[in-house]
């Protein structure tokens, strides 16, 4: 459970200290693909607790996602069109829409918990 | 139950896993993800967060910042002690109106409210009309060309200037209406339009002048900027309406 907020923590701090920097006019594409890698995150996380989670989509839609989002904005600005806002909009949808699904699993799991507690509570009476 | 699935401990919660798919497993791939996830975020935060401004002047260019606060710092220190005269003026209680109508007396010269005389410089603004002339009549000094003008004439050491018949002060506005151009909303359309200048050093101004861009910019429009020297000159005090916009009168406590 604390091992992947440990990678988090590594990562951030990994990219603090390494003084890498992407220039100026590719940072739209960084965002855009870490708007994709939270998306498939989240996903991913969404897969663990409705127990449909496979190690080999997870990995190839994170990393097949972040190459996308960032070809779909470089396509974008080559054709003249801001199709990064297609990619903005199906990840902030999907964002969403995870997150809602993981709070309504927890909250269920919540309850039927607190359920089984209180019978067993009652039976002892 | 089927034989592909079985029941595994996670930490809390009970969760079905299938066979060849480990709790660790699936922890070390969460761990990977977000370690690039976190590096991918602080990359970016690293990369929009604002690149710090650096002083980059050289000796020379502090040396000159310095020069010019200190030079300001002594203006302001003669004001201090300008006031500061007043001040005991005042409270040795002597003729307060008399030291009251000079202190106004001083304030209207320095807005430009008073006739001024003194050394200066005559500029004559007049058409030139060569062969090669094309375009419309001229009629009057495009508003640009004197806004120029006036920051050479300042930068040159000029205390008080007066374009034909009107005072420029600081508040005073040269703009262009239906071709026309207006100072201190008085239309100035003669020729030659003389632009007279008050100034400590006369000589200086004018050489300055002619050897100025200024002259230069005028020939582009079809216009030659001529300059003498005067030894006495009187400019018009500044008769329009003072436009005060941004002070209020403050009352005091009686």
């Amino acid at each position: 459970m604390w091992l992947p907020v440990m990678g988090l923590l590594i990562g951030i701090l990994l990219g603090l200290f390494t003084e890498f920097r992407v220039p100026d006019q590719y940072s739209s594409y960084l965002s855009i693909a870490v708007l994709a890698a939270l998306d498939t995150l989240i996903g991913g996380i969404r897969a663990h607790l409705e127990n449909v989670f496979e190690d080999k989509v997870f990995l190839t839609g994170f990393f097949t996602n972040i190459l996308l989002a960032a070809g779909l904005a470089f396509l974008g600005v080559h054709l003249g069109v801001d199709l990064y806002l297609a990619a903005v909009f199906a990840f902030g949808v999907r964002l969403f829409h995870n997150i809602a699904l993981i709070r309504r699993i927890l909250l269920d799991k919540w309850l039927e918990k607190r359920k089984i507690k209180k019978e067993t509570q009652d039976e002892e009476i | 139950m089927k034989s592909r699935e079985k029941w595994c401990w996670s930490h809390t919660t009970p969760i079905l896993l299938k066979a060849g798919d480990s709790v660790k497993g699936r922890i070390y791939t969460f761990t990977i993800v977000t370690a690039v996830l976190g590096f991918m975020v602080a990359v970016q935060f690293q990369s929009t967060k604002e690149v710090e401004v650096r002083d980059t002047r050289n000796i020379m260019e502090l040396q000159q910042a310095l020069t010019s606060e200190k030079e300001r710092q002594q203006e302001l220190n003669e004001e201090i002690k300008k006031q500061l005269e007043h001040l005991s003026q005042l409270q040795q209680g002597g003729d307060v109106e008399e030291v009251m109508a000079s202190a106004m007396e001083e304030l209207k010269y320095r807005a430009g409210l008073t006739e001024v005389s003194g050394p200066g410089v005559i500029l004559e603004i007049s058409p030139v009309f060569d062969e090669n002339f094309d375009g419309g009549p001229i009629r009057s000094v495009p508003p640009y060309l004197l806004r120029m003008l006036i920051n050479e004439l300042n930068i040159n050491g000029a205390s008080e200037i007066a374009i034909a018949s009107q005072r420029v002060v600081s508040t005073s506005a040269i703009r262009e209406a239906n071709g026309v151009t207006l100072i201190n909303s008085s239309r100035v359309t003669q020729f030659p339009l003389k632009v007279r200048v008050i100034t400590d050093d006369p000589e200086r101004l004018h050489y300055a002048m002619m050897s100025s861009s200024s002259r230069e910019m005028f020939s582009y429009e079809n216009l030659s900027l001529e300059s003498s020297t005067v030894t006495e000159l009187v400019l018009p005090a500044y008769d329009k309406p003072m436009r005060v916009r941004h002070m209020e009168l403050i009352k005091e406590d009686s």
